[in-house]
């Protein structure tokens, strides 16, 4: 009782935090869940804009499986901005940075894309999503002193990614 | 003075859990009675705010060393020795959330 009166509180005006910081956690990061975030914001719209050319708009259905596929947008483009900026707040390094300048504004431009996805269906800021955090992914691996390949994601819509070459 | 301090993480499970409460005291004049398993929240250079407990006070040197509960909590050594001028205040009672069975 007592807790839920003070978690009321908490959500009115925050109480600082303290971390009981757990080590392995922490020490496990990969852009990958990013990269797998982003296209799937690409699938997305590409799944709405088939549905938007058919001659069905006039049926639930249709209102149905619109909606769903934004709001499955919205939410991995929000979960992909989330993944890195976990990595960058918590992985990445002033030394990182130093060596690699082009991190901060890359970041910034990973969260003004993730939101411009979610403001439109506009494919090319799918695509540019996903390029983006192609890139920072390959950071991230140059960092970790780990090669990188690019392929073809095994599934639609079948963009160019960046791994590790384990 | 009293303060009410959210905790995140779960090094201290399962005393303490990630989204209970603590009221800190953060009077300086008890520091140097503080001992062996008394919670804590202090300020890291590397981890920022962090709330563990006591393994060892030395009062003498004002340095305390900490340690989680947690198989996973970073170790005493990572963390180094805690100076008594980064330390905040000492848990003096623990809002629990209600804890499933």
């Amino acid at each position: 009782m007592f807790h839920k009166l003070i978690q009321t509180f908490d959500h009115l005006r925050p109480f600082l935090t303290a971390k009981a910081h757990c080590d392995v956690p922490c020490g496990i990061y990969d852009p990958i869940t990013a990269q797998i975030n982003a296209l799937t914001v690409v699938r997305m719209m590409d799944l709405m804009s088939v549905l938007s050319e058919g001659d069905e708009k006039n049926k639930t259905d249709f209102h149905n499986s619109i909606t769903r596929y934004i709001a499955v947008k919205e939410d991995h483009a929000e979960k992909a901005k989330h993944e890195i900026r976990v990595i960058w707040g918590d992985f990445i390094k002033d030394a990182h940075v130093e060596k690699y300048p082009e991190l901060p504004g890359l970041v910034h431009k990973i969260m003004q894309l993730g939101s411009k996805c979610r403001q439109t269906a506009d494919r090319d800021n799918g695509l540019a999503f996903v390029e983006a955090i192609n890139q920072f992914a390959e950071i991230f691996w140059a960092i970790k002193e780990f090669q990188i390949k690019k392929a073809k994601a095994p599934y639609a819509p079948g963009l160019e990614m960046v791994y590790p070459d384990l | 003075m009293l303060k009410i301090i959210k905790v995140t993480g779960n090094s201290l499970s399962p005393f303490i859990l990630s989204g209970d409460f603590v009221l800190i005291s953060t009077s300086h004049r008890q520091f140097k009675n503080l001992k062996e398993d008394d919670p804590v929240v202090f300020n890291h250079p590397e981890y920022g705010r962090l709330i563990k407990l006591i393994d060892k006070n030395y009062p003498d040197s004002e340095n305390l060393k900490v340690t989680g509960i947690h198989e996973e909590s970073i170790s005493s050594h990572k963390l180094g020795l805690i100076p008594y001028s980064d330390l905040i205040g000492r848990v003096i009672f623990h809002i629990k959330q209600p804890r499933s069975m």
